[in-house]
């Protein structure tokens, strides 16, 4: 261990010298993405894009005059496993760099094992936020980057004055409930205007839910949605909602959770104009966005195959990581932190993302509407947006802020001036 | 209870010199331990790299509980599909200190550094706002209670699996109810445990769980490759004692009481045993030692969480146990030692892809084929499991 | 919905203008030099924009305003790249000019950029053009008009509802507006008599679109003031410590800016902290301030000392509360207005519970139908056979993976619905007598074994879906008439999807029963299950019995995978999800019997329902309630609802 930490320590001292010759070779990128599993089903996705950009960089020459091996690993959905598979990919295979994780919990259970030895990993999936580690990019939306637009969205463009806030129960949708109650109750909707409910991972009985929702037109208010239902359980609840006949003109739905992977379970035409919020979607009409989905065909095999957000995340995440080695000439993970920071590179839907200080991205956040075929119209797009870490819109949190360049701390207290500790909460 | 004092008498010690299997095991244990530490990163030669103490370290607290279930199922009979919930009660219960000791030393520091000394709500409320911010919330659960303390957290571990055992254990004998039916309801009580803990409001974090477990308060200083060697240590002493002591345990006359309930329950009752209490004590015993063995899993695994409850792990853990052979403690170990790091194997991208030509075969994707369907053929074919096949050998020579 | 004046003057305006300029004079007039001038408002359409902008282009009085506005809504309108012209395009991409309507040729995708309104502007632009559509010849218009209507119910809508009510030959629409109408008269009304006539004929509807706007006309608002406002609506006054706690009413005191914020521990320490002066604060030494009430004593000293401000402790924050009055107000200034909508909201009350009461019975009768059909083929096989099928769940989802392969070879869903039940029986009848001849046969006398080679089965069965069909849930669709709901009323509806696995239950059970106890097969089966040998030396021949039984267990396990998969979702993972609880319906309901399988399921169907009912937001502590109630029943009543008595009940 200690060894090797400091035959690290002298080779990239040396690498600052001659950064092209002491390269080791071939530079190793980790894969930590579960391949079996309830998770799979996402994750498997975002490993064959991972090996994509691999092989597109390779077709470039690589990077620092060395070819790129990616090393994949099988997590198996199972939450120890990302902890004991990292530490394998950092320590016996030695890579240089993570992709990887897709749940909160996978990523928390990860977390420990970075900062011990100083790994890097990208993150890619829109999460809770309330969280900035030292040794993670996240390139996946922060609440403020996906949720807060689109509840602006219900409130200006809809006209939505009762909010029903639905979700799994689990960290992400009560964080997210949890900030937008606060915001919605900051915007002048009362208490008894928001109706919340939790169900569990895989619900398929939602005629009650769906009863419920319905039933609060009766306050005269326009009634809206908002979802953060995880994965399968959406194909029952936009089922139960279309057999009730409930249009988007009469109750819009916007979800956080539901892409272009999650429709192709079930067919769109009673859900036409239901909506979501993310940062990328496949119908984005720019040269970019062309070129990748076709080079995503090319690779997988498949032209029936979507692309969608968190495949963006590791596209620009990838990309960035690129760019910030051969910036630093090494792939060091100090050096190629520093590098990271104020590192752009565009977005598939136009615009520049940025790295910020607080590793999160500035993103666009885009909004759109179900079609029968079973992608989105973009039918707002903002401006870049910058990733919040640490939401404004709770009280512990909004006292809190990242930043790893000036401060060099992820938890700062900027009302005590303290920072509260280096290493994450996991 | 009266049962447990009647167990085995050996004269002079010589239960072990009639025990040679639980000799043999032992010593091989201690090789194997001694092995591992001369080769383990952290201490000697550095062969085997830290993730593989802690694979190896975990496979052994695994080898504990599949004991534990083999003597509840194999010697007792009770097909028992809730022993992995007492293993992560007793992670939860010792995860619950190490939130609690490493957040409280980080609230600490940060709270010192203002002017004016925290008060002792300040304090819990920072480390309420720490642990649970995650889930909303800030307030500790009463259920926190005793998590500043680690004796009474280790108490927890053996009396939380312990009283939840006896109680389950007590309505469900008292009932009558066997069989099938006993396995359907313990399978019922995991779910409903897990079902609890997935909720985020349980007030154990919901679907996170416990994490960060491998950082162990007051011990920062020490690299995880010592500390995994050190959890290994524990791990090696706590199934050597656990062995030894379901060894002794079914050896004697309890042994032959509860293989009796095994094999014919009524009989036994009519000759005047107390059937009930039989299987109470040896349920609610090797749900202590699941916990225990929970306890010292998940501290190298990192996290708890309620995934791990789920009522599946529990038939895994049956799986286990009949692939080893059950009825004879050391099938358990090899039954829980075999499948475990096979899987680790198989799903780790260590297996080679085998190329048919038209269809490649990933491991990790026939891995679970594999395993299901050798599964079946070791039900049919080995009712005896791994380990019967080594009584053969025995047999034979 | 607000009333919006200013949106009701321009309404009315743009309809005096539509109505009183004559259409030729505009004839030639080209519409796309108008459109320019409102081009930031087309291109970026937003609801905040969009309002002024159609009622500019309404109020021009032009003739294709109307017809521009209800293309551009629909998205058939495109913006020229080259030089911002507007077009429309149909569906096959076809664009046209707007006057004139010639045909543009040569253009790509790329040369034009679309415009997507979003359903907040096409609301407006409803809205806007109700007074036409009102009277538009197609009644598929006018009932999108009265939709919108509907949707936002604004005052000026009154007078062309009832300008286009004498004229309407359609019976249902003409319903449909005199409906509408009564309800914006309750709202809107121009005068008090016609209003209260409205409300007051609304008493006791339990639609929602009348409680809606009962509800709208009777919403309070909450109020503080150091007395009662004259004049004001007052709906009624709240009793400090008895509608609301004391600190409830500081915190509306603090919040309409009548009383300064309580005081928290932090801005304690902070105040604390501003006067630190060589180590101590009033005269206490820091390290004893790591208590409250050091804190407070310190803080006492140097308020004695007149360095801060006085705190306000509890005393200040009763005088203050005690000084004012709560209440709450209508916003609507007539009180005999108000009272109306509070009587006839009132005669609804109990309508409204029995009705609830109603749409959770059905709700438990779906949820106990869903959980019967899933577990009445473990009813079969563990019940009437004792076999444990821990795979059970992975024939259910063969079934539905059968349903999704062959709608992927069949496109109408009526037809593939009709091939897929009896194919998906077919197949897991298949896989059963396979399952029982190669594993269970060798078993029989091991049943822990069976449970737990059977789960072999299941995970390999389980991963090889996951192989063969990916890990992605796949569609299944029902067809259309399966698609709707079945709505008794506003309150009480179920979806036909559901109604029809309620029905399929019932076939089921009717057939089960049938087979067993009116066949030579059901009497088979009951011989061989109580006493195989017996039955074997009476010429019946086991083994093909349990195979057939077995085989039709796992058939119904199929058929129930299809229904399961058109409500829900299909994955490799779903019969996982009901393999637990179709045990426990069994085991809940006695084993051995239909019957009791139904009491199960019935029992778990309802029992969840009620829990979920006491506990609307949270589905997960419901059904772990519902599970731990099951282990205390089983506790109680072992043999489950329905017990076999004497010799068939077995051991």
């Amino acid at each position: 261990m200690k060894k090797n930490l400091l035959a690290g320590l002298a080779t990239s001292t040396a690498l600052f010298a001659a950064p092209a010759l002491a390269q080791d070779c071939p530079i190793k990128v980790g894969v930590l993405h579960s391949l079996s599993g309830t998770m799979a089903i996402s994750e498997t996705t975002l490993k064959d894009t991972v090996l994509m950009l691999v092989d597109q960089q390779n077709a470039k020459g690589g990077l620092l005059g060395c070819q790129i091996e990616a090393k994949v690993v099988d997590p198996a959905s199972d939450w120890p496993l990302f902890a004991e598979k990292a530490r394998e990919l950092l320590t016996v295979s030695n890579v240089d760099v993570i992709f990887g994780s897709w749940t909160s919990v996978s990523r928390k259970s990860a977390l420990p094992v970075l900062e011990e030895l100083n790994g890097l990993m990208f993150y890619p999936v829109q999460y809770e936020g309330e969280e900035s580690s030292k040794n993670v990019f996240y390139t996946g939306a922060a609440p403020n980057q996906q949720a807060i637009p689109a509840v602006d969205y219900f409130l200006e463009e809809l006209g939505v004055e009762s909010f029903a806030l639905l979700g799994t129960d689990y960290v992400y949708p009560r964080t997210t409930n949890n900030i937008l109650d606060s915001y919605l109750k900051s915007k002048g909707i009362a208490a008894e205007d928001i109706f919340v409910n939790y169900t569990p991972f895989g619900h398929s009985d939602w005629a009650t839910i769906v009863g419920d929702v319905v039933a609060l037109g009766a306050g005269g208010k326009k009634v809206g949605v908002i979802s953060t239902i995880n994965g399968d359980a959406n194909i029952g609840f936009y089922k139960e909602l279309a057999a009730a006949g409930v249009s988007a003109d009469d109750i819009p739905v916007v979800a956080f959770s539901v892409g272009e992977e999650e429709l192709s379970g079930l067919d769109t035409t009673e859900l036409v104009g239901h909506l979501a919020a993310w940062n990328y979607f496949m119908s984005a009409d720019t040269p970019e966005n062309a070129a990748f989905i076709e080079a995503w065909h090319a690779f997988i095999g498949d032209t029936a195959r979507v692309t969608n957000d968190p495949m963006e995340a590791h596209y620009i995440g990838f990309n960035m990581w690129v760019n910030a080695v051969t910036e630093a000439g090494t792939t060091d993970v100090d050096a190629v932190r520093a590098a990271m920071w104020g590192q752009e590179f565009p977005n598939l839907t136009g615009g520049m993302s940025v790295m910020n200080a607080n590793h999160h991205l500035s993103k666009p956040v885009l909004i759109g509407e179900i079609r029968a075929d079973g992608q989105f119209d973009i039918i707002s797009q903002t401006e870049e947006v910058p990733g919040d870490a640490w939401t404004d819109f709770l009280p512990e949190s909004a006292v809190l802020k990242s930043d790893w360049k000036e401060l060099n701390c992820g938890m700062f207290n900027t009302e005590t001036g303290t920072c509260i500790q280096v290493t994450s909460n996991y | 209870m009266t049962v447990v004092s009647s167990g085995p008498k050996y004269p002079g010690g010589g239960f072990l010199a009639a025990q040679p299997a639980t000799l043999w095991f032992l010593g091989g244990l201690g090789l194997f331990t001694l092995g591992v530490t001369v080769l383990a990163e952290g201490f000697g030669l550095g062969t085997l790299s830290t993730s593989m103490v802690k694979i190896l370290g975990m496979t052994l607290c695994l080898c504990l509980i599949a004991v534990a279930m083999d003597v509840v199922w194999g010697y007792c009979g009770i097909l028992s599909l809730g022993h992995f919930a007492f293993f992560g009660i007793g992670g939860y219960a010792v995860g619950m200190w190490l939130m609690y000791a490493r957040t409280e030393g980080i609230v600490t520091e940060a709270l010192l550094a203002a002017p004016i000394p925290p008060t002792e709500t300040e304090i819990t409320n920072a480390i309420a706002t720490q642990i649970f911010g995650v889930v909303g919330s800030s307030e500790l659960p009463v259920l926190w209670g005793f998590a500043h303390s680690l004796p009474l957290q280790l108490l927890m571990v053996v009396l939380v699996p312990g009283l939840l055992a006896l109680v389950f254990g007590w309505l469900a004998f008292r009932s009558r109810v066997t069989g099938v039916y006993l396995s359907i309801l313990t399978q019922a009580m995991t779910l409903a445990l897990s079902l609890y803990l997935f909720q985020n409001d349980s007030g154990l974090r919901g679907n996170n769980g416990l994490s960060g477990l491998q950082n162990i308060p007051g011990l920062d200083h020490l690299p995880q490759s010592t500390l995994s060697l050190w959890f290994f240590w524990a791990s090696a002493l706590a199934l050597g004692l656990g062995y030894l002591f379901f060894a002794w345990l079914v050896s004697g006359k309890f042994g032959s009481v509860i293989r009796a309930i095994r094999d014919n329950e009524a009989r036994v009752r009519f000759l005047g045993y107390e059937v009930e209490h039989y299987k109470l004590v040896v349920f609610t015993l090797t749900a202590i030692v699941a916990g225990i063995a929970g306890a010292l899993y998940y501290p190298q695994a990192g996290i708890v969480n309620p995934a791990e409850i789920a009522p599946i792990a529990s038939i895994y853990l049956a799986v286990w146990v009949a692939i080893g052979g059950r009825g004879r403690l050391y099938g358990a170990v090899i039954g829980a030692a075999a499948v475990s790091l096979a899987s680790s194997w198989f799903t780790g991208g260590g297996a080679p892809a085998i190329d048919l030509g038209f269809y490649r075969i990933n491991w990790t994707d026939w891995w679970l084929v594999l395993l299901g369907f050798g599964f079946v053929a070791v039900t049919l074919f080995l009712p005896r499991g791994i380990g019967g096949l080594f009584d053969l050998l025995v047999r034979k020579s | 919905m607000r009333p919006d004046p200013l949106r009701a003057c321009l309404h009315a305006l743009a309809i005096l203008l539509v109505l009183l300029l004559p259409d030729s004079g505009h004839a030639q007039t080209p519409l796309q030099p108008l459109l320019q001038e409102h081009r930031a408002a087309i291109t970026n359409p937003s609801r905040g924009t969009a309002t002024a902008m159609v009622a500019a282009l309404l109020a021009s009085g032009h003739p294709e305003a109307a017809e521009f506005l209800r293309r551009w809504q629909d998205r058939g309108v495109v913006e020229r790249r080259a030089d911002g012209m507007f077009l429309y395009s149909d569906d096959a991409g076809g664009l046209r000019e707007i006057d004139g309507g010639m045909a543009v040729p040569g253009l790509t995708g790329r040369d034009v950029a679309p415009i997507r309104p979003n359903a907040g502007v096409r609301a407006v632009v409803a809205a806007a053009l109700v007074p036409l559509e009102l009277t538009a010849p197609d009644p598929e218009r006018r009932r999108a008009a009265l939709d919108a209507i509907a949707r936002s119910p604004e005052a000026g809508q009154i007078a062309p509802l009832t300008v286009s009510l004498d004229g309407e030959a359609d019976a249902d629409l003409r319903d449909r507006k005199a409906r509408l109408l009564t309800l914006l008269t309750a709202q809107f009304g121009p005068d008090r008599a016609s209003r209260l006539t409205a409300i007051e004929s609304l008493a006791g509807d339990t639609a929602i679109e009348a409680r809606a706007v009962l509800n709208q006309i009777a919403a309070r608002v909450p109020g503080v003031a150091a007395a009662l406002p004259e004049g004001a609506n007052i709906a009624r006054v709240l009793e400090v410590d008895e509608d609301l706690t004391e600190i409830e009413a500081h915190d509306r005191l603090v919040a309409a800016r009548l009383a300064p914020p309580r005081p928290t521990a932090k801005d304690l320490r902070d105040a604390l902290s501003a006067h630190v002066e060589g180590g101590s604060v009033g005269g206490i030494p820091l390290h004893r301030l790591n208590t409250d009430d050091m804190r407070l004593r310190a803080y006492e000293a140097l308020e004695a000392a007149g360095r801060v401000p006085p705190r306000s402790g509890p005393p200040e924050v009763s005088q203050a509360v005690a000084a004012h009055v709560f209440f709450e107000t209508y916003p609507e200034p007539d009180a005999d207005i108000t009272a109306a909508a509070e009587a006839a909201l009132s005669a609804t009350t109990r309508q409204i519970a029995l009705y609830q009461g109603a749409d959770l019975i059905l709700d438990g009768l779906s949820l106990a139908s869903i959980f019967f059909l899933a577990a009445i083929g473990l009813a079969i096989t563990f019940g009437v056979m004792g076999v444990i099928n821990m795979a059970h769940g992975e024939f259910i989802m063969m079934g539905a993976y059968t349903g999704y392969v062959v709608q992927l070879f069949v496109p109408d869903y009526t037809v593939s619905l009709v091939i897929a039940l009896p194919l998906a029986f077919a197949v897991t009848f298949g896989a059963g007598v396979a399952m029982e001849r190669l594993v269970i046969r060798q078993l029989y006398t091991r049943p822990l074994e069976t449970l737990l080679a059977t789960f072999g089965i299941s995970i390999a069965l389980q991963q090889l879906a996951k192989n063969i069909f990916g890990t992605q849930a796949r569609p299944l669709t029902a067809p259309d008439w399966l698609g709707g709901a079945l709505t008794f009323n506003d309150i009480v509806g179920i979806s036909t999807i559901r109604v029809a696995i309620f029905v399929l239950a019932l076939i089921f059970l009717a057939l089960l029963l049938y087979i067993l106890k009116r066949t030579r097969l059901g009497l088979e089966v009951r011989a061989v299950t109580q006493n195989p040998g017996m039955a074997a030396s009476m010429g019946i021949n086991p083994d093909r019995i349990n195979m057939l039984t077995f085989g039709l267990g796992s058939g119904i396990a199929g058929i129930a995978g299809v229904a399961i998969g058109l409500y829900a979702q299909v994955t490799s993972e779903m019969g996982a999800n009901y393999i637990v609880q179709s045990f426990m319906t069994v085991v809940v309901g006695g084993v051995g019997n239909v019957w009791g399988t139904l009491a199960g399921a019935s029992m778990i169907g309802f029992l969840q329902k009620g829990i979920e009912w006491f506990n609307p937001s949270n589905t997960l502590a419901a059904q772990t309630y519902m599970i731990l109630f099951i282990i205390l029943f089983i506790q109680f009543r072992p043999k489950g609802i329905v017990a076999l008595k004497g010799r068939a009940a077995g051991d």
